[in-house]
């Protein structure tokens, strides 16, 4: 009996607990995939879907976690991801990984066995085989073409090959529309139903709601390391999906703040328009808005909605057409330098990538940009500059064993706190936050947000762009919601929450998709 | 959080002790001075000749052409990138003031001018191909290489230049003290306002982070493409100035002034901590690092080890000093890779 109810499972997670250092990712998950159906797995950044989805497929190793893992009903543990496809977990990551310069039918095989003697593989066997795939899949992609002269969506189509190649009992598609376009999603959904009716179950990882609607058959919603809903199709409903992905939570975390009434405009950003750069599908197109002395503006938008290309587009990181002003002046700013000499600064995302100096000492980390007014006839003051990072430091309480330790030696929250330092060193009146929270406990991330309350009060002019809607939607005086490059919708604080974000960014979504979402009926 | 702050303010008064130490060890010079002091006892011991005033003299006389090259080989690396084509430019520039003031019979202080234009001019080259068109600093000036090498012989025609005016020679053969001339004097000089450079200025303290992530510095409003492309124009010159010191040596404007120098240059460097992959080390250091490769070399020759072994040896030292200075990076990027990595996790994949 126990067991018959079991195996009309194909995949099964028990009790699922993580943790990592003191954080808890996910507390007690219970997921479950009916054989043949589309199940979505959805939630906003942060809300343990990655955590799962390793565990799942064998990233974080068996005994990492608690809890268990059934695959068609038999106890399975897998200590590598390996194991995991060995036992029929098919995962198809969000970002494409291909060998450019191989063919369509080389890549499809690379790395599995079975298609040959020893070291010969016979590339004639290959090619069938991949052909039959794509024959399955109703699409024509030739097994001897070049991969590098391949669309992304084709590339992102070779790797679904290449999944199904193992003959998966379950297939894990992580964000598969991320880098597609309105019609390349349509031909996925297309492919996608396919599969279904050929048996193959599917995990469908995502934070798009009108594709869950389109595609997928049951949805495990997550929410703060937890499952916030599990729906079955005839219970699908945008409503229902964005409480369960919001949820009701207190915003007592962030400092009252009231944005000044009347303040002068500091920053207007007028028909902006960034070019999307490789790698990011859109840039953003005709943006304007502006931002008054002491005000907090959000950019709420979901992962590749365009967001930090605005922030990019304004500070000159990248090139951009449109027009700037800083208290009223035009600015012309065709590089990082040009921004900065109008009183702009930028705190990006990645720390690591665009942030710290790691061949320098963390003093000098803080200053580098800044050295002018502490040197004399271009002679650094070694007195002067380690009186102003003291100072820094201790007005951001950084805690280091010394100015002169390296970065790296630093914790996340640390290494923030000091770009943090590095920015404010010139006392701007424009700020760009591209994340400030992202990947610091969360003692940092308080003290960051009474910072930006700070600064508010100080008269610098705000703009925030946070993954969390939470984060947004408490911290901002305004928020404005981006969505494929463009600004969907604005509100003020207290006119709407998360799902007010949530709900524009679907409703812009749909509007991209409606051949996609006409084809509901599964 | 109390003891962090009690630190901090322990800070204040002057860099702590334990700073202090940190830095030294960061510097990266330490290591390589003591073993080239250890390099230097051992010679003495098996062979006293070693020490001798004419075999030190021998090599600091070396050491000053070559050094000239490895400090501007340093800042350039500081700046992240490097040049193969030293040599060649060295030879090139040579040939030219040689040429200059021979065949056009300019004056010497306008024909050695004109050579380190064209050092200068090759080094704006290099660095404006690299910048503009980011192509690779090392086929570029592997490609300068051998186009420098081809044009020596077409402004010589194959044939060494001279007799050169009577001040050539002068220069080439003035002592000024313990028998070292113009060209250790313009070594030292020149090293001593690089490396002050490099350590104190706010040139330089943009210049390791250039090199150090060039993404950072331009964000921070550095203008990179600059630093990188002055850095080409500085090595440029540097190297023709060596090899004006080199003919003037040699009273002639010899067809292989240079050859080979490149990997001499880098190599010296490397082992005294200059970091190929840019942003770390000191014009001290590589000039120590020079001065290793030459007392290894000059040493084994005086103790009666067989020339191959001199090869093999810079060879091993080379591989050597390039493991420990990743060793070194790696403990002072730990953020960024193996200790780090437990930290980083749960951010990344809480999302």
């Amino acid at each position: 009996m126990q067991q018959a109810a079991d195996t009309q499972y194909v995949i099964e997670a028990r009790g699922i607990t993580k943790s990592f250092g003191g954080v808890q990712a996910l507390r007690g998950i219970n997921f479950a995939v009916r054989a043949g159906d589309i199940h979505a797995l959805l939630g906003q950044n942060g809300a343990g879907k990655s955590t799962l989805v390793k565990i799942l497929n064998g990233v974080h190793r068996a005994g990492s976690y608690g809890g268990s893992i059934a695959i068609a009903g038999q106890p399975a543990s897998f200590a590598s991801p390996a194991e995991a496809t060995a036992h029929g977990v098919g995962y198809v990551p969000q970002e494409i990984e291909v060998l450019e310069q191989l063919s369509v039918a080389e890549n499809v095989f690379a790395g599995h066995t079975g298609l040959g003697q020893g070291v010969i593989f016979y590339r004639r066997k290959l090619e069938e085989r991949t052909r039959e795939i794509f024959d399955d899949l109703g699409l024509d992609i030739d097994p001897r073409a070049i991969v590098a002269l391949l669309t992304s969506a084709q590339r992102h189509l070779v790797m679904i090959a290449r999944a199904l190649a193992l003959r998966p009992r379950v297939l894990m598609l992580d964000e598969p529309t991320a880098s597609l376009s309105g019609t390349e999603v349509d031909s996925l959904f297309g492919v996608l139903r396919r599969l279904r009716a050929q048996g193959v179950t599917m995990i469908y990882i995502t934070h798009r709601l009108p594709e869950v609607l389109a595609v997928c058959d049951s949805a495990t919603v997550l929410r703060d390391g937890q499952v916030a809903a599990e729906i079955a199709r005839e219970d699908f409903d945008e409503e229902r999906f964005i409480f369960a992905m919001s949820g009701q939570k207190l915003s007592r975390l962030f400092p009252q703040h009231v944005a000044p009434v009347g303040a002068p405009t500091v920053l207007e950003v007028r028909h902006l328009t960034v070019p999307g750069q490789p790698g990011a599908i859109h840039g953003a197109r005709d943006i304007s808005f502006s931002v008054a002395g002491g005000e907090i503006v959000g950019l709420a938008g979901l992962l590749g909605s365009g967001r930090s290309e605005i922030l990019h587009g304004i500070y000159g990181r990248v090139p951009a057409t449109g027009e700037i002003l800083v208290d009223g002046l035009p600015a012309t700013i065709r590089s990082p330098r040009d921004a900065r000499a109008v009183g702009i600064a930028l705190l990006t995302e990645d720390r690591k990538r665009d942030g710290l100096l790691f061949n320098l000492p963390i003093g000098a980390n803080i200053t580098i940009g800044n050295l002018e007014p502490l040197s004399r006839h271009g002679t650094v003051s070694g007195e002067r500059e380690r009186g102003a990072v003291l100072e820094s430091m201790r007005a951001l309480n950084i805690k280091a064993s010394s100015p002169q330790a390296p970065v790296a030696h630093l914790s996340g929250g640390n290494q923030q706190k000091l770009l943090f330092a590095r920015v404010l060193m010139r006392a701007p009146r424009v700020l760009l936050l591209d994340e400030p929270t992202k990947g610091v406990d969360a003692a940092t991330r308080l003290e960051i947000y009474r910072l930006v309350v700070e600064l508010a009060q100080k008269g610098v002019a705000l703009v925030v762009v946070a993954s969390e809607l939470e984060e947004i939607v408490g911290l901002c005086d305004r928020v404005l919601t981006v969505a494929d490059g463009r600004i969907v919708d604005e509100f003020r604080r207290g006119e709407g929450g998360e799902d007010r974000v949530l709900r524009a960014a679907a409703a812009a979504q749909a509007r991209n998709q409606t051949s996609a979402l006409s084809g509901v009926s599964p | 959080m109390n003891s962090a702050a009690s630190a901090t303010t322990q800070d204040q008064a002057a860099p702590s002790w334990r700073s202090r130490v940190i830095g030294f060890i960061a510097i990266g010079e330490v290591g390589v001075i003591a073993a080239l002091v250890l390099l230097v006892a051992f010679f003495y011991f098996v062979q006293p000749a070693f020490l001798s005033e004419r075999n030190i003299r021998a090599i600091l006389n070396v050491v000053s052409f070559v050094g000239i090259i490895a400090i501007g080989q340093t800042i350039l690396l500081v700046n992240g990138e490097f040049d193969l084509s030293v040599g060649s430019v060295a030879g090139l520039s040579a040939v030219v003031a040689a040429k200059l003031m021979t065949a056009v019979a300019l004056p010497v202080p306008v024909a050695v001018l004109g050579g380190v234009g064209v050092g200068a001019l090759v080094g704006l080259i290099n660095g404006l191909i690299v910048v503009k068109f980011r192509i690779p600093a090392f086929i570029q000036t592997l490609g300068m290489l051998f186009i420098g090498q081809g044009l020596i012989q077409l402004v010589t025609a194959g044939y060494p230049v001279y007799p050169l005016p009577p001040e050539v020679s002068a220069i080439g053969t003035t002592s000024l003290a313990f028998g070292l001339g113009w060209s250790f004097a313009f070594f030292i000089v020149a090293a001593i306002v690089a490396d002050f450079a490099l350590r104190r200025t706010v040139l330089g303290r943009n210049m390791y982070a250039t090199g150090g992530n060039q993404e950072v510095a331009r964000l921070v409003g550095i203008n990179t493409s600059l630093y990188k492309i002055g850095a080409f124009v500085t090595v440029g010159a540097l190297a023709a100035v060596a090899g004006m010191f080199v003919m003037a040596d040699l009273s002639s404007g010899g067809t292989s002034i240079g050859s080979g120098w490149e990997l001499t240059v880098i190599a010296g460097v490397v082992v005294g901590g200059v970091s190929l992959f840019g942003g770390a080390g000191t014009v001290a250091g590589g000039v120590v690092g020079i001065l290793m490769l030459k007392v290894v070399q000059s040493g084994l020759v005086v103790i009666g080890v067989n020339s191959n072994w001199q090869q093999i040896a810079v060879g091993v030292i080379m591989v050597l000093a390039v493991g420990l200075d990743i060793l070194r990076r790696r403990y002072f990027t730990v953020g960024a890779g193996a200790r780090g990595a437990k930290k980083a996790t749960p951010n990344k994949s809480a999302s």
